[in-house]
Formats: C-alpha cells, sequence, structure tokens
C-alpha cells in the first residue's frame, strides 16, 4: 500500500477539484457572501445583553430586514441598531425573548407586518416557530458551535460556493440544494413551488439589501412576486388579532416598565400584499386597536409623506437605495418627535 | 465539539502540533491530551465536565481499592459504590422522567391524582458511553481480571479520550490504558491510513447520512398520515442508512484521529447489513456495545451454562437493557425485546434445522436478516407507537390507500443508495478496509479520496449531532 502516493493525489486533486467548482459558481455570477442563518442571528442576539439605553433594536418581519439600513441609521445617529428581524416570521416570540431574558432598556423598533404580526401564537406554526427557533438557538447553542460560526465567517466571505442559508433557497449551490432541483415525474399530489431564488445579500450588521438584479430584471422581481402569490394563497387560518395583541401588550407593558422604549412601524406595500393586507386585516380593526391599546408612538407609512413616498419592487420591500432614503426620514421623524438619541450631535 | 465542524480541524491540527512536539515529554503529552479531551467536551456545556470528573474520581479510588482490598465484603461495597455513582447519573439525568412518567402512569390506574413537574435537565452528551466504559474499569478490577491504571493520568485519560469519549467505541481498560504506558507515535502510514478513515467517516456523515438519507427519513416518520407502502419502506430504508452512517461515520472518525496519535481503538462495525442472522448483526453492528453487554450482563446471569430456558431469559433481559440503553422509552425498549426475540427464534431454528450455507441462501438469509432488522428500527426512530403502528401496517402493504408523501427522485435516491450499501457489506463481510485498500492502486484511492473530501466540503452540512450523542 503507497499511502504516500495516494494522500498527495488525494489532495491536490481535492483541491484542484474544489479550485475548479469555486470557479465554475463565479463564473455563474455567484460572489462570496453570508448566510442569513440562526448562527448569525444569535451572535446579533448576543448584542443585546450589554446594550444600553441609547441603543435600539429591530424585530419585525423581512420588511425590517429590507427597509431599516443598519449601515444608514448608525451614520445618521451614530448609534448601530441590532438588528433581529426574521423573514416570514413574526416579532412577538423576539420581543418576548428580550423582555424575558435580558436587562436590556433601551428602544426597540417593532415592525408591524399584518399577515404575520396578527397571525399566531401559536408555537408550531411557521410564522412563529421561524423566530422563535433562533431565539431558542440563541439559549441553547455551545462554545463550539460559537467558535465555529466564528471561524466560517472568512470562508463564506471568501468562497462562492459556501452557501447554507436557512432560508434553503432554489439557487443555493450546496449539494442538498443542487440534489432538490432535480425533478422527476411527480408521486405526491403536493403542487410543485414556483423558484424561490435569493433576492437579498446580508452583512455581518445583519444589515439586509434588495439585489441590484430585483431593480433591473423584471422577470426576476416577477418570480417572487409568484412566490408571494403562492404563499398566501392557500388556505389559511384566520388571523388570531386578540391573542396576538393580548400576548404583544402584556411584553410591552412588562418592557416599558423597566424603562425600555418601544416604536411600532408599520412599513410600505403594495399591490397584491396590500389588496390582501387590506381585504383580510383592515388598518381601523387591526393597526388602529393595536396602537391604541399598546399606547406607544406608532408610525404608519401612510400617515407621513416622506414614509409612503416609495415604490417596493414586488410588493413589499424596497430597493436598496430607497431603503436607504426610508431609513433616513424615518430617522429624521424619531430624531423630531425625540425618540431616540443622535450621538453624533451630542 | 462535533468532528463534523471547522472548529474540530482547528483542535486537531493544535493537539497533533503539540502531540508530535519535541520539546514535551510523553507525560506532558498525556497531560495535553486529558486537557484537550476536558476541551472538547466542556465547549459543548462546560458544567458538565464535573461529570466526568466524578465518575473518574469515583472509579480511579475504587479501582485502587479493589486492587488492594482482600476483604471481599468491603472489596463488594467498593464494587457497588462505582455502580452507584455512573448508573446513578444515568439514572437521574437518562432515566428520571420516564422511571417518574411510569411511576404516575401506574399510581393515577389505582385512582390517585398523582402529578409531578418534569425537570428539564440537560443529557450530558456521551453519559450511556463514558459510564459503560468506567463502569467495565472497576467490574474488571473486582473481577480480578486487570490491574489499575499506573497512574491516575493514564486512567483520567482512559475515561475522556477525545475520539471516543461521546459516541464510543466502548473502549476495555485493558485495551486502552495499556497504550498509555509507553510512548505513542503514529508511523507515516498509520497517520495516513488515520486521515483516510476520518475522510471516510466524515463522508459518512455528511455526506450519506445527513444531506443523502436524513430528510426523507425524518419527512416519513414525522408525517401524522397513514403512509403508501412504498413511502413507509423508503423511510425505513432512509433510517437503516442514516443511523449506519452516522454512527458507523462517527466510529470511524474516532478510531481515524486515535490512530492519527498512533492509538489504536477497536472496530466497532463490521458491515453489519449483510449479516447472516441475528447473532451475526450483534457481532457486526455496535460491537464494542454488544460485547460489553455480554460480558458485563448476559454472562453474569446465567448466559448459556443454565440450560436453554434460562439462556431465553438471558438473552431477553440483555437485549431489553440494550434497548433501555439506547433510550429512556418503551419504544426503545420494544426495539430491544425484537432483537431479544429475533436471537431466541434463531437458536430454536438453529438447534432443529440444519441448512448447508451455499452463496445463494447465504444471500437470501442476509437479506432477510436486513429485511427483519429494518422492521426493528421502526421502534428505534418512532417518536410514539402511534406512528410505528402506523409504519408497520404500511410496511406490510395493508394500507393500500395510504397517503404518498415521497418524491419520485427521493425513492429511487434511497432505494439506489441503501442498495449500494447492502452490496458493499455484501462483499466486504469477509474482507476489511485494510485488505480492500492494500489491493487497489494508489491513484484508485487517491482519486476516491479526493472525491470523498470534494463532497464533503460542497455539501456544508449545516453541523447536525451525532444521533447517538442522545444516548
Amino acid at each position: 500500500m503507497n499511502l504516500k502516493k495516494s494522500l498527495i493525489i488525494a489532495i491536490s486533486l481535492g483541491i484542484l477539484i474544489m479550485a475548479a467548482w469555486e470557479i465554475y459558481w463565479r463564473s455563474q455570477g455567484y460572489l462570496p457572501d453570508l448566510d442569513d442563518d440562526k448562527y448569525l442571528w444569535a451572535k446579533t442576539r448576543a448584542m443585546v445583553d450589554n446594550a444600553t439605553k441609547d441603543d435600539v433594536v429591530f424585530v419585525g418581519s423581512s420588511r425590517v430586514l429590507f427597509n431599516l439600513q443598519v449601515n444608514r441609521w448608525k451614520t445618521l445617529t451614530g448609534i448601530k441598531p441590532i438588528q433581529l428581524a426574521n423573514a416570514g416570521a413574526t416579532p412577538l416570540p423576539v420581543f418576548h425573548d428580550i423582555v424575558e431574558n435580558s436587562n436590556y432598556k433601551g428602544t426597540v423598533v417593532v415592525g408591524v407586518t399584518p399577515p404575520l404580526f396578527f397571525s399566531t401564537t401559536f408555537e408550531q406554526a411557521p410564522p412563529w416557530n421561524r423566530a422563535s427557533s433562533r431565539s431558542e438557538f440563541y439559549k441553547n447553542r455551545t462554545y463550539a458551535q460559537r467558535i465555529n460560526y466564528n471561524l466560517s465567517i472568512p470562508l463564506q466571505n471568501s468562497l462562492a460556493f459556501v452557501s447554507n442559508d436557512d432560508e434553503a433557497w432554489l439557487d443555493d449551490i450546496n449539494l442538498k440544494a443542487l440534489l432538490k432541483t432535480i425533478h422527476l415525474s411527480p408521486r405526491t399530489e403536493k403542487p410543485q413551488d414556483p423558484p424561490f431564488r435569493r433576492f437579498q445579500d446580508i452583512d455581518l450588521n445583519r444589515n439586509v439589501r434588495m439585489k441590484e438584479r430585483m431593480v433591473n430584471d423584471t422577470a426576476f422581481a416577477n418570480s417572487i412576486k409568484t412566490v408571494w402569490k403562492t404563499i398566501l394563497s392557500g388556505d389559511k387560518p384566520p388571523p388570531e388579532k386578540e391573542a396576538t395583541i393580548e400576548y404583544f401588550l402584556k411584553d410591552a407593558e412588562k418592557f416599558t416598565s423597566r424603562g425600555g422604549k418601544i416604536i411600532l412601524l408599520r412599513n410600505p406595500s403594495d399591490g397584491f400584499f396590500k389588496d390582501i393586507e387590506i381585504k383580510g386585516l383592515p388598518r381601523p380593526d387591526f393597526w388602529n386597536e393595536l396602537i391604541t391599546k399598546a399606547n406607544v408612538p406608532a408610525y404608519h407609512y401612510q400617515d407621513y409623506k416622506s414614509l409612503s413616498a416609495f415604490k417596493t419592487i414586488e410588493w413589499s420591500h424596497l430597493s436598496a437605495k430607497d431603503a436607504d432614503q426610508f431609513t433616513e426620514n424615518f430617522v429624521k421623524i424619531l430624531l423630531e418627535d425625540g425618540l431616540i438619541t443622535n450621538l453624533k450631535n451630542n | 465539539m462535533l468532528f463534523n465542524s471547522l472548529i474540530f480541524v482547528v483542535f486537531l491540527v493544535i493537539v497533533l502540533a503539540f502531540y508530535y512536539s519535541k520539546f514535551l515529554s510523553w507525560t506532558s503529552k498525556k497531560g495535553m491530551l486529558l486537557l484537550a479531551s476536558y476541551v472538547f467536551y466542556g465547549l459543548w456545556n462546560p458544567p458538565l465536565v464535573i461529570l466526568l470528573w466524578i465518575s473518574t474520581l469515583v472509579d480511579w479510588t475504587a479501582g485502587k481499592k479493589l486492587a488492594l482490598e482482600e476483604n471481599q465484603s468491603k472489596r463488594k461495597g467498593w464494587l457497588l459504590l462505582s455502580l452507584f455513582v455512573n448508573l446513578g447519573f444515568l439514572a437521574f439525568f437518562k432515566y428520571r422522567d420516564f422511571l417518574l412518567d411510569n411511576f404516575t402512569s401506574a399510581v393515577n390506574a389505582y385512582g390517585y391524582g398523582y402529578e409531578v413537574q418534569p425537570i428539564d435537565i440537560i443529557l450530558p452528551m456521551g453519559i450511556s458511553f463514558y459510564t459503560f466504559q468506567t463502569m467495565s474499569y472497576t467490574i474488571d478490577i473486582y473481577k480480578r481480571k486487570i490491574k489499575p491504571a499506573n497512574t491516575f493520568l493514564d486512567f483520567a485519560l482512559y475515561v475522556t479520550f477525545f475520539p471516543q469519549l461521546v459516541a464510543g467505541p466502548i473502549v476495555r481498560a485493558k485495551d486502552l490504558i495499556t497504550q498509555f504506558y509507553e510512548e505513542k507515535r503514529a508511523n507515516f502510514n498509520q497517520f495516513a491510513w488515520g486521515t483516510f478513515l476520518l475522510t471516510i467517516g466524515l463522508f459518512q456523515k455528511i455526506v450519506l447520512a445527513d444531506i443523502l438519507l436524513a430528510d426523507t427519513s425524518n419527512k416519513v416518520f414525522g408525517s401524522k398520515s397513514i403512509l403508501h407502502g412504498l413511502d413507509a419502506w423508503t423511510g425505513t430504508l432512509a433510517f437503516s442508512g442514516q443511523i449506519f452512517f452516522d454512527f458507523a461515520g462517527y466510529s470511524t472518525c474516532a478510531i481515524g484521529i486515535a490512530l492519527m496519535l498512533g492509538i489504536v481503538l477497536p472496530d466497532n462495525f463490521k458491515y453489519p447489513y449483510a449479516s447472516i442472522g441475528f447473532s451475526d448483526f450483534w457481532r457486526r453492528w455496535h460491537i464494542t456495545l454488544s460485547t460489553w453487554l455480554r460480558d458485563y450482563i448476559y454472562i453474569p446471569i446465567g448466559g448459556n451454562r443454565h440450560g436453554i430456558t434460562r439462556m431465553y431469559a438471558a438473552l431477553i433481559i440483555t437485549m431489553l437493557l440494550g434497548g433501555l440503553w439506547h433510550g429512556a422509552a418503551w419504544t426503545f425498549v420494544i426495539w430491544g425485546a425484537l432483537h431479544g426475540l429475533y436471537l431466541i427464534i434463531e437458536r430454536m431454528l438453529k438447534s432443529k434445522i440444519q441448512i448447508k450455507l451455499n452463496t445463494l441462501n447465504e444471500l437470501f438469509l442476509a437479506l432477510l436478516t436486513y429485511i427483519m432488522v429494518n422492521f426493528t428500527w421502526v421502534f428505534f426512530r418512532a417518536r410514539e407507537f402511534s406512528t410505528a403502528k402506523n409504519m408497520i401496517t404500511s410496511m406490510l402493504f395493508m394500507n393500500s390507500e395510504g397517503e404518498k408523501i415521497v418524491e419520485t427522485f427521493d425513492v429511487i435516491k434511497v432505494f439506489s443508495l441503501i442498495l449500494i450499501l447492502f452490496i458493499c457489506h455484501w462483499i466486504m463481510r469477509k474482507t476489511s478496509m485494510k485488505d480492500v485498500s492494500l489491493k487497489v492502486k494508489p491513484w484508485v484511492l487517491g482519486v476516491f479520496w479526493a472525491v470523498m473530501l470534494f463532497l464533503i466540503v460542497i455539501s456544508q452540512g449545516s453541523g447536525e449531532q451525532f444521533i447517538y450523542f442522545q444516548f
């Protein structure tokens, strides 16, 4: 047995194949990027435990992720917000986790996307579970997992083929994702999901920016619209307005009584999404009732010219450029209302 | 810390660098290995290292006393202390809620409204492995089969040796402690072979178990519906492959890593899915556990020394306890009971029917054994009896209207992979990987190795835990 020869072949051939693999995917337009996963979320969540009264935390759904730009906010106020919003999820479990498991007394901006915020308090339901599982992971993550994630960051930022997002996008290029693209004649009655491709980038601050392709390539943007239609077209359980509001109010009271500030934000929506929200979750019955009962500063984009002057790209999220402007306008309102601190002026 | 993680790669490189450095003595190297093992374990949950320390201290003291003490009742006392501490840990951390649940159900069956709040206690990783390992040490000293370890360092390293700490192989003291007495260094071939084993183990875990099989198995066993027969079989076969690749993968990694340090660990799997009969299966599946159960339960309670009935009773008790070792649930007990039953039926048939084995009937018997083993996996994997019942009836094609939930590609993927697995086990059942590697050309082994490395890297598993960590 000549293991020396085998080992040399294995190492050199292995490196060669991996280099070819990397070059191939780069030639297909892939670039190294970070994944939006539970590890990055937990690393961000850890910041809450050391945050001060001046700090700002974002919780909410994908609209908060896309529309509130962390880096822009920091440039404007000198404070880097802690972005804890989760795509496709209600903010309630994350807010609950902050209230119950930290001493944080700063500001929390709670994004209200009606179909998600008022959806459920049932722990197994996807809008809840997608968020609560990350809080749970934060609580239970091991030291090994923390170090492991830190070691993975340079790899994610250097190699295009490293892609393992929690969302499992169609255009992920890990082995499992590639195998999922193989479709033979269907056996089950489950309708085939429309292609759901990653349409945003995320950085180490969990600052999410919509890909430029969404703005320039209508077909690509339309493919995301098709996904929203498919998700929202099926039979959905009715909203649990009373339960969700009650759940939120309980946490809100505890948080404000210890000195924390809450700001509610309703982000813009258009087209199909807006229609559903108007019909299924009308503002007077949902948003208005929530803000009356919560009695905290609340901002609905329709009430502010500077917040409603935007067109979402796929009915739900703003382009990166618009998100910068939206953030700037929102920060300006909050500063005028004296709700957040501008460390740059102090 | 998991073998299938980046942090482990860094950890292993650092450990190897110190281990092969010239400025450390052998004692210092063993100290370094011990410290590394505590770091390996502690990075998961630091306070639980205390359990390892307690187990180490108690068994070290008990071992020394057992060796020196001549008074039989005092010797019994020291042995009982060791058993009490180790089994006490197991009872408290692993079986507490199970025992309490069953006690509550039994009491309430007589009309008492007894209620207990289950304590949410974390199950220390690998507790069943290291407690069994340390118990074997004191029991063997009690039986005067072995002498106590030369030094506390040797013993502590035996209890904590990181390659096999959390999921075996369960190594006997005579096989491992003695290796620590003299300096060990792997020669180039051992080191390279260890690296190859580590690669193949990671390939089994990351690519075969986690990427190719786990999803199908999880989907089928997670379904609340009554399934179509093909779906039930696909899910069960997927699980049979997943658990083999997961566990054998861990053992192969452990053996490989130890070999990179020049330390030899025993085989834990010998191509079990081509076993001819269930006795053969247990000589090939989780070998270090089955020999432990044989030596410390089956033989002490009588084995085959007291007639057929006692032997059958010993077999069933051993397998029931083996089932319970895997998890605190009745489904595991049934899994063990089924294996016990299989072994009894096999022995009964063997005493009545003499079959002259040839390739064809060997193949048939291997296939039959594998199919029967798959029925036991249903109880092992199902979280509830209702799921197990539905799966079994579907596998017996009694649910013709069952729901189809597995897509065509996944059915083909699972059946192809399991067929390849079975063929490989069949071909390999009378040989070993080492023998095969001696016969193949170095470039073939090199290309195979490179492909495995490539598939591991592009799989980018999300660092899933090994299934056996929970046992």
